[in-house]
């Protein structure tokens, strides 16, 4: 069997991994149009300031010898250009076609264009890829203020990284918050008082309008009419899943490529996984993009055993996030605000707990900051729907743990009886 | 400070803890495992402290250090030498501060003669062979309970009709301690090497949890004056009914569990309200003669169709030859001997210390007594008190007894250090609590195989000893005194004893 | 594949798992001077206690490590014995792993000056029986296939 893999990321990589478990025969080829192994992107700001330099292992999310030990054609730094389901072949932009049996679609998100005038000028940057990372690194010598526009995770790590470079940061969010749709108020005025530490200066409730100079950015206008003056600017207003090729190969979009439990598209030999595919969110029971990485991987696996003629079912995912600025650590899940829910909260110390359950007692959502260890606990009884109405009340308790579970359930899940 | 000295109750301590300061690692599993408030940490400090006035000297701290960086030695209070008040000072003062008798465990623990240790035991040279228990067979098996007078076989087989009897794979039994005084995990341990090792273990008075039913023919079930947890199950259960007059820690008076210790498992076993003391009084209220005792064997014999051996237990007093060939008169199948020395969960000091006589002694003159009186037959003995290793079996056994019961030898095979606390219910090593996380410190498993262990190399000793004898059954050994003689005994101790002394 | 199992009922809350995990991922491997000379390595268990409960509870080994799934570079991996272990010199300290891990037990150490570290039992590989278990006093820890 012709297996090709459209990407080289996190789904992809899976992918491989899943199929050379139980097929070692198949041919397996992965094309992409970034010439470079597959790397990690939450790695991006870190590479711009050289905390991580591209020699550096650490940076890739396989070993080098991946590709080799795992068997795969990798066709790097060629772009595809069509799907053609019938013929059962893609077209590369070097017009080579390559044909397949099974075709995982895996080629991600790609940033979005925010309204703004002046994008094209010298010393704006986008952090999504090797490439925008790369340019701005070469830039840094070049800035002594930059703004960054959106203050998501990239936005505000890289925030974080230039302030820790000595750039004078001002960053920029529509939002009355940081990384809105993954922390609470509260939960972000402790990345407010972290970024202010570290010297970014923070301007919420207001977006850009417009990036004023002649050659190079000189000022940025914003909505409010306040000019700040610039010599760099970092567009980071997200990404969408990059659905092109998809739409145009017929199969059935939405806000990302539609796929069934199996991760199959409308067409049965084309399956989609990662931040392009549009697949089950356990949270809120319906289907929707979620471009994290942990999801990436385990869509990257279903697809593939599934492409292989294996009967597993995506067993779903929901949005979690887990993010360090500066001393700051915090980790949250699902639903992070709520009026319908039913709210736990604590905050001492520096920390912050903050539980959603809905009238079932099945948590919904929830944020940990600074005292992150046991996350994954919560995870699990979010994924498993599970009932929470006789543990709920240790959830506040800063040194929450297995010692508050029911002896017997406890014992069946530590002895692995219990998945 | 957690804590200041006060003057007006000192006593100064009877331990104090040593804590080499540079192995010490702050791990500070000694704060965790210290039940009696004797060690803390101290955060700004970062030291582990103690307050010695807490320490009982269990050792538990030591033990489980993992530099050994503690010591736990015996403070001497160093008061003028006083040879008639040695001993007697914090005692009394204890008296004077708080008002109250003290109240302590474990057996006597006064330096009175311990005849064991002035016997000797023989062995055979030229005249007679030595046996090798690894070649030869060698029987230990002992049953207990009436014999007949005499057995009429004809062709067809025996004709006699047997009394019921115990059957032993090994003299040695575990002795009565109830479920209550010892945790949940050590009524575990003593079944499971009961069963293992083809013995007995004695429930005690407290009953038995529904949960060790299962070790339903190694169980002798006990009745005493509380009767509590007694019952038809209970009765039927057992392989033996014992019914318990007395004790040799406390001779003379009854039993008290204190409410701490009756959670809800224990009420529940003991029949009795959750909480409340658990109080047995001093006598049977249903036996005041050796006519009332009959009474009670009978009916204990009637309501398990006479198909169980009921045995009475006595603590050793001045009048033991007359007790037990009373006993014996009474219908009772074994005498259960309890000397002086044997243990408890709790006693008065005073009665633990000064009542009783040696079981040694006792023995001796029960068996000449019944012998003398040609009823000998009509009872097994079995020795308890004060049983410290394979020897003193032996010895017990060659004095006249059928088999013994171990009790605290039985303990300190699976943790304790005879630190005496029985009585608080914090037991560091798990053993004498109730308290849940306590007594997890007691591993059923581990601890049956230290108990089996245990067994397993006494009964090798035991055999190996009657191998340099020259004997190949324990029925042999059985009140065959020329095999012991008395050294450092007078002519009257040796008299009692029914011993030569060493050299005649 | 063998895993340490779990007995809660014997569990005394010792704390020694800990400490033969600590001396097992020091320098020395001496007690004495992994507590004070060196600085001292996190402990991979965790021993929790709620009276009358404690237990230690450490990494279960997942088939299908929901902490591998999760880790950005790859750090997270499986060794050749099958365990799940983290590569030291390419961990970032992003905390994916421990957002993952159903059982929570990977801790944060966040001692390094680059990046922190994401700290969880590494099955002892140096060694048959690992620490805990052998110093394990109560057999509340023992090494069993699951």
């Amino acid at each position: 069997m012709k297996i090709v893999i459209v990407g080289n990321s996190v789904a992809a990589i899976n992918a491989i991994e899943a199929i050379r478990e139980k097929d070692k025969i198949s041919s397996v080829a992965v094309v992409s149009d970034e010439n470079y192994r597959a790397y990690s992107h939450p790695l991006l700001p870190n590479l711009v300031i050289g905390e991580v330099s591209r020699s550096e292992d650490r940076f890739y999310y396989r070993r080098s010898d991946f590709y080799q030990k795992n068997k795969v054609n990798a066709i790097l730094g060629k772009r595809v250009v069509k799907i053609n389901p019938k013929s059962k072949t893609i077209e590369l932009d070097n017009t080579e076609k390559v044909e397949y049996d099974k075709l995982l679609l895996a080629c991600g998100g790609k940033p979005a264009k925010p309204p703004i005038d002046g994008l094209e000028l010298e010393g704006v940057h986008t952090l999504t890829n090797i490439k925008g990372a790369d340019k701005l690194r070469k830039d840094l010598k070049n800035i002594n203020h930059c703004v960054v526009v959106g203050a998501g995770l990239i936005g505000s790590k890289v925030a974080e990284k230039l302030a820790k470079k000595k750039v004078k940061v001002t960053l920029v969010e529509l939002a009355r918050r940081v990384l809105f749709p993954v922390l609470d108020d509260k939960g972000a005025d402790f990345i407010h008082k972290e970024l202010k530490r570290l010297g970014v200066n923070l301007i919420l409730n207001d977006s850009v309008k417009a990036l004023d100079g002649s050659n190079r950015v000189e000022q940025v206008v914003l909505n409010s009419g306040k000019r700040i003056k610039a010599d760099g600017v970092v567009v980071a207003v997200g990404v969408s899943p990059n659905i092109d090729l998809a739409k145009d190969a017929g199969l059935k979009v939405d806000k990302g490529v539609v796929v069934n439990d199996y991760m199959q598209t409308s067409d049965e030999s084309i399956y989609a996984a990662g931040d392009v595919a549009q697949a089950y969110d356990v949270v809120y029971g319906s289907k929707r993009p979620i471009p994290i990485l942990p999801l990436a991987a385990r869509q990257g696996r279903t697809s593939a055993l599934n492409m292989l003629g294996m009967d597993v079912k995506y067993k779903g995912g929901f949005p979690m996030n887990s993010i360090t600025i500066g001393k700051t650590s915090f980790i949250s899940m699902g639903i992070v605000d709520s009026d319908e829910l039913e709210i736990l909260s604590f905050e001492r110390d520096g920390e912050y707990r903050k539980f959603l359950i809905d009238e079932d007692n099945r948590l919904k959502g929830m944020i940990l900051v600074n005292n992150v260890e046991k996350a994954g606990m919560f995870n699990w009884m979010i994924q498993n729907k599970f009932d929470v109405s006789w543990i709920k009340d240790a959830f506040l308790n800063s040194d929450f743990g297995w010692k508050y579970f029911n002896k017997a359930f406890r014992v069946l899940r530590l002895d692995r009886k219990i998945k | 400070m957690k804590w200041m000295k006060n003057l007006k109750s000192y006593v100064p301590p009877s331990f104090v803890v040593e804590r080499d300061d540079y192995r010490c690692i702050r791990c500070k599993a000694c704060v965790e495992q210290c039940s009696f408030d004797a060690t803390f940490y101290d955060d700004e400090e970062d030291r582990v402290w103690t307050w010695n006035a807490n320490c009982v000297g269990c050792n538990r701290c030591a033990a489980i250090c993992p530099t050994d960086a503690i010591t736990v030695k015996r403070a001497e209070p160093s008061y003028r030498y006083n040879h008639n008040w040695n001993g007697h000072v914090d005692s009394l003062k204890k008296r004077a501060i708080y008002g109250g008798t003290p109240v302590v465990s474990m057996g006597n623990d006064k330096p009175y003669p311990i005849y064991w240790d002035n016997m000797l035991l023989n062995a055979s040279q030229v005249t007679n062979p030595s046996i090798d228990p690894l070649r030869e067979p060698m029987e230990l098996k002992t049953f207990l309970g009436r014999k007949p007078d005499s057995i009429h076989v004809d062709d067809s087989g025996l004709k006699t009709r047997l009394t019921p009897q115990l059957e032993l794979d090994i003299p040695i039994m575990f002795a009565a301690m109830s479920y209550g005084a010892l945790s949940y995990n050590v009524i575990e341990s003593l079944g499971r090497a009961a069963k293992e090792m083809g013995t007995y273990y004695n429930s005690g008075e407290g009953g038995l949890n529904k949960d060790h039913y299962k070790f339903k023919g190694n169980i002798i079930v006990q009745v005493a004056s509380g009767r509590f947890g007694v019952h038809k199950d209970y009765l039927d259960v057992g392989s033996a009914i014992e019914i318990k007059i007395g004790q040799g820690a406390k001779p003379g008076i009854g039993g008290h569990l204190p409410g701490e210790k009756v959670s809800e498992t224990i009420s529940e076993t003991r029949m009795m309200p959750k909480g409340s003391d658990a109080i047995s009084p001093a006598p049977h209220h249903d036996v005041y003669s050796i006519e009332d005792l009959r009474q009670l064997i009978y009916a204990l014999k009637e309501s398990t169709e006479y198909k169980k051996p009921v045995a009475v237990k006595i603590a050793c007093v001045h009048n033991v030859a007359a007790i037990a060939s009373g006993i014996a008169r009474a219908g009772a199948d074994i005498i259960v001997l309890d000397g002086f020395k044997g243990g408890t969960g709790a006693s008065p000091q005073v009665i633990r210390d000064n009542i009783g006589l040696p079981l040694e002694v006792s023995l001796a003159v029960v068996d000449e007594r019944l012998r003398q009186e040609g009823i000998r037959q009509y009872v097994s003995l079995v020795a308890s008190g004060g049983i410290r290793n394979s020897m003193d079996v032996v010895k017990a056994i060659a004095l006249g007894a059928d088999a013994v019961y171990i009790g605290t030898a039985a303990l300190i095979a699976i943790g304790c250090t005879m630190c005496q606390q029985c009585h608080t219910g914090k037991c560091a090593w798990g053993i004498s609590t109730q308290d849940p996380h306590l007594s997890k410190r007691v591993n059923p498993d581990m601890a049956s195989k230290r108990l089996i262990n245990l067994l397993e190399v006494w009964a090798l000793e035991i055999k190996e000893t009657m191998g340099a004898m020259g004997i190949n059954s324990i029925e042999s050994l059985k009140g065959n005194r020329l095999n012991l003689r008395g050294v450092g005994l007078n002519d009257k101790e040796l008299e009692i004893l029914g011993i030569l002394p060493a050299g005649e | 594949m063998k895993i340490v199992k779990i007995r809660e009922d014997n569990c005394i809350f010792c704390h020694l798992c800990e400490v033969a995990c600590i001396v097992e991922h020091s320098q020395s491997k001496d007690i004495i001077k992994a507590f004070k000379r060196e600085e001292k390595p996190i402990a991979r268990c965790s021993v929790e206690f709620n009276y009358p409960v404690s237990l230690s509870v450490m990494c279960r080994h997942c088939d299908d490590a929901p902490c591998v799934e999760a880790c950005q570079n790859g750090s997270m991996h499986r060794d050749d014995r099958g365990y799940v272990v983290v590569d030291a010199d390419t961990c970032v300290g992003c905390w994916m792993c421990i957002m993952a891990c159903p059982y929570g037990v990977i801790k944060r150490d966040t001692r390094r000056e680059s990046w922190g570290l994401s700290t969880k039992c590494d099955f002892c590989p140096d060694r048959e029986i690992p620490a805990c278990v052998e110093a394990c006093p109560n057999e509340a820890l023992t090494l069993e296939e699951i």
